[in-house]
């Protein structure tokens, strides 16, 4: 079987997280068929792709130490197909492309990008930044990704992982048109299962008998609760640690708790942004028509929904607010009565151990050489003669 | 046949592989000054931060009085270094060249002499973290432990508590063993704030210096090094075994020696370089070599001039507040006090450079230590300045 890579490297919510997870669940069934998914922990590629680009993320980089190098060890040690996939990967430079591309080997490398019309991708990240502890307005963030000079990060980082012909002009310069596949994401309303036969398509999954069950998904927030989220991070931002961030907001606010809200007004764009994010994705259509590139599902899909009713997240007012904020509160109780409970089994477990101690030095023998000791440590000399004793006694 | 505009379009872009070859070659002239062209070295153009840095490394060249010799070897080694170095961390990824030819898409061009200090310094800090990693860590000198000695463990200000720490260790004397004394050295809370912040850049790393103080005004908390009571419950300090020194000075007797080296403070822009060469360093090796490497690091780093970082001015009150509970509570506790407890308040004088560190100096900084690898070469400073 010939040596293939399968490189998927964006773009953020585009199901990307989905596409991963099922790809992790089901490595031996894939491992069976002569597919690899090199990775050990679901964020693995994560890792490798923060090791591959110098980026330190908030501490987790201390775990992605050499990740990328032995990523690429395992695909060019891999006899069949591999898939390398993480979206944060679109944001790397002509050069991070280079040693990417010249560390897999001799492997045909084919490119995959999955993409969604900015109509849809704009909001989707906006809430994105703020389940990552920013607290900026929907209206700032517009003007900051429309602002052409891209000089903060916010902008910067969004048109580095979302432009597409761009992206693919950094990583699919070398590449011939067909070995870049692009995966456009259904309209809105779509058939559930249609994203993912896309996908299945262009990774050469079809026919496989994977579960497909969802378990890691990466859910979007209404309106309220997005709104919600961002005034909670003007509070807590400067106060909450990212590693105490990502487990108590990111994941038990927003992701178990205010997704839940599946009945609140979705965020899309007001007139003005609409018809700029659509004419926006008309020139990027037109400028990769030609390139030849195998596309699962339809270019037209870029150019997104039509406008729709907008609620505005920087105004929500007080009273919408409120359901959310109170299951907020309802479940950060519920997480303190838990942690309550865990650290009361913690402090039992460590009572327990202190008994058994004392227990065991309540002997007559016990209590004559710790006055010895408790006697000897008083006194510089008395100290040297204990060192000696240790020593002796090898328990130094 | 060529359009006219293709024609532009090559004449810019060999251009540009004109001015990359002129950089490689230690040349020092702005891109908007360039005419000259060249063919291409690399498939693509390098970015405009490294170009630039590269121009900025040349000028310090330049201006550095070195020997030839190897020197030219070197320079080009150094230079294609550069060029392919990433910026580190979120921001802005490789720049395109004003006057080149733009495709509508990715980031706008930029002229090369007005980028940031700031966005130099993302790609400055990678070329020292590498050169550091190359480097390797200091040995830590140790000798044999005294039998005899005092038992102590160390806590409060932990730039004093690692110098101090260290000494020990060479003269057999290392810190903790059973029952010690647990000295808890104290010193006028914004500088121990301060301190703390710098040790903390020489270690794992922080957040920026303002950031860091809000994050802990907003809480209204002490960080644990800079929290005297706590560090003391921590190591389970009883009141018999407990001293809190506030003069330096009395600190050598506290831990059983007749004298201690004085202690280097490190500038704002040499904190400031580490805490972003340590993120750097954070993503090159294992968890567990990056303090050994960083307290080298320490160690060596050059001398700059620059003062340490100051408490600003709209975070004192704040400060006084948290020392005034501080003597409280160690009143309270009647915990035995080595200097004057009063001296656990601010320093009345405010800071010379309030707001942390100055982007440029650290660049300037940076820009010394990339080009001049002495800090490389010479062995470990045998003793440390400035107290």
């Amino acid at each position: 079987m010939s040596k293939r890579v399968l490189l998927h490297v964006g773009c953020p919510k585009t199901g990307t997280s989905y596409l991963q997870d099922v790809l992790l669940r089901n490595q031996s069934v894939l491992r069976d068929h002569d597919i690899l998914y090199p990775a050990d922990r679901f964020d693995a590629h994560f890792l490798a792709a923060l090791d591959l680009m110098t980026l330190p993320w908030g501490g987790l980089e201390t775990e992605a130490v050499g990740a990328w190098d032995r990523l690429a060890e395992q695909v060019r040690d891999w006899h069949g197909t591999s898939i390398i996939s993480h979206e944060i990967f679109a944001r790397a430079t002509p050069t991070q492309v280079a040693r990417a591309l010249d560390s897999l080997g001799d492997a045909e490398v084919h490119l995959v990008l999955s993409v969604r019309d900015l109509v849809r991708q704009i909001p989707a990240e906006w809430q994105e930044n703020v389940k990552h502890r920013s607290h900026i307005t929907y209206a700032k963030f517009l003007r900051t990704i429309r602002d052409p000079a891209r000089e903060s990060k916010i902008g910067s980082w969004f048109w580095a992982v979302q432009e597409i012909p761009d992206i693919l002009d950094r990583w699919g310069a070398s590449l011939p048109p067909s070995q870049v596949h692009l995966v456009t994401v259904p309209p809105s309303g779509s058939d559930r299962g249609e994203l993912w036969r896309r996908f299945s398509h262009t990774f050469g999954l079809d026919g496989l008998d994977l579960d497909l069950t969802a378990e890691r998904e990466n859910p979007s927030l209404g309106v309220p609760e997005t709104s919600l989220l961002r005034t909670i991070n003007q509070r807590v931002t400067s106060i909450i640690a990212p590693p105490d961030y990502r487990p108590l907001v990111r994941e038990l606010l927003a992701h178990q708790t205010l997704s839940r809200g599946v009945a609140s007004a979705r965020l899309g764009l007001a007139p003005d942004d609409h018809a700029w994010a659509q004419d926006l994705c008309r020139s990027w259509v037109e400028a990769m028509a030609g390139r030849g590139y195998d596309v699962s599902g339809s270019l037209d899909d870029l150019i997104g929904p039509d406008l729709g009713a907008f609620a505005d997240p920087d105004t929500v007012p007080a009273d919408e607010l409120l359901p959310p904020a109170l299951d907020t509160i309802s479940a950060l109780l519920v997480e303190g009565a838990r942690l309550r409970a865990v650290e009361e089994r913690l402090h039992e477990e460590l009572r327990e151990a202190r008994e058994e101690r004392d227990r065991a030095r309540l002997t007559p023998s016990y209590r004559v050489k710790r006055k010895i000791v408790t006697s000897l440590e008083d006194s510089a000399a008395g100290r040297g003669t204990l060192d000696a004793y240790r020593r002796a006694r090898g328990r130094k | 046949m060529t359009s006219p505009s293709g024609s532009v379009d090559a004449d810019a872009t060999a251009r540009a592989h004109g001015w990359v070859a002129h950089l490689r070659d230690g040349g020092t002239t702005p891109w908007l000054a360039w005419s000259g062209t060249g063919a291409p070295t690399a498939p693509a153009v390098p970015g405009a931060q490294q170009l630039e840095l590269l121009r900025r490394l040349n000028l310090a060249s330049t201006s550095s009085a070195r020997p030839r010799g190897d020197h030219d070897r070197e320079r080009t080694r150094l230079a294609d270094r550069v060029l392919v170095a990433p910026a580190a961390g979120r921001g802005q990824a490789d720049l395109p060249l004003v006057g080149l030819a733009h495709r509508g898409f990715g980031a706008a061009p930029v002229d090369p002499s007005t980028i940031s200090a700031h966005e130099l310094l993302r790609v400055a800090s990678v070329l020292l973290a590498d050169d550091l990693v190359a480097l390797g860590a200091d040995p830590v000198a140790t000798s044999w432990p005294r039998p005899w000695r005092r038992r102590v463990r160390l806590v409060g200000d932990p730039l004093v508590a690692a110098a101090t720490r260290r000494h020990l260790l060479g003269l057999g004397r290392p810190e903790g063993g059973p029952r010690p004394f647990v000295v808890a050295i104290g010193g006028p809370l914004d500088e121990l704030l301060a301190h703390t912040w710098t040790q903390r850049c020489f270690e794992t790393g922080a957040t920026p210096w303002a950031e860091w103080l809000r994050f802990w005004r907003e809480r209204d908390q002490l960080p644990d090094r800079a929290d005297l009571l706590e560090s003391v419950r921590r190591w389970g300090g009883r009141r018999p075994f407990v001293r809190v020194v506030t003069d330096l000075d009395l600190l050598p007797r506290q831990v059983g020696v007749r004298s201690l080296p004085p202690v280097r403070v490190p500038g704002a822009d040499q904190a400031e370089l580490a805490r972003r060469v340590a993120a750097v360093v954070g993503l090159r090796v294992e968890r567990h070599e990056r303090p050994a490497l960083m307290r080298t690091l320490q160690q060596r780093i050059p001398d700059s001039g620059a003062t340490p970082v100051g408490v600003p001015i709209g975070e004192r009150e704040w400060v006084a507040r948290s020392a005034a509970r501080t003597i409280r509570a160690v009143t309270r506790r009647g915990y035995s006090v080595v200097g004057d407890l009063a001296d656990l308040a601010p320093s009345a004088a405010a800071p010379s450079a309030p707001g942390g560190p100055d982007d440029r100096q650290v660049l300037d900084l940076a820009i010394r230590m990339v080009v001049d690898p002495s800090w490389r070469r010479e062995r470990r400073r045998q003793e440390e300045v400035e107290r």
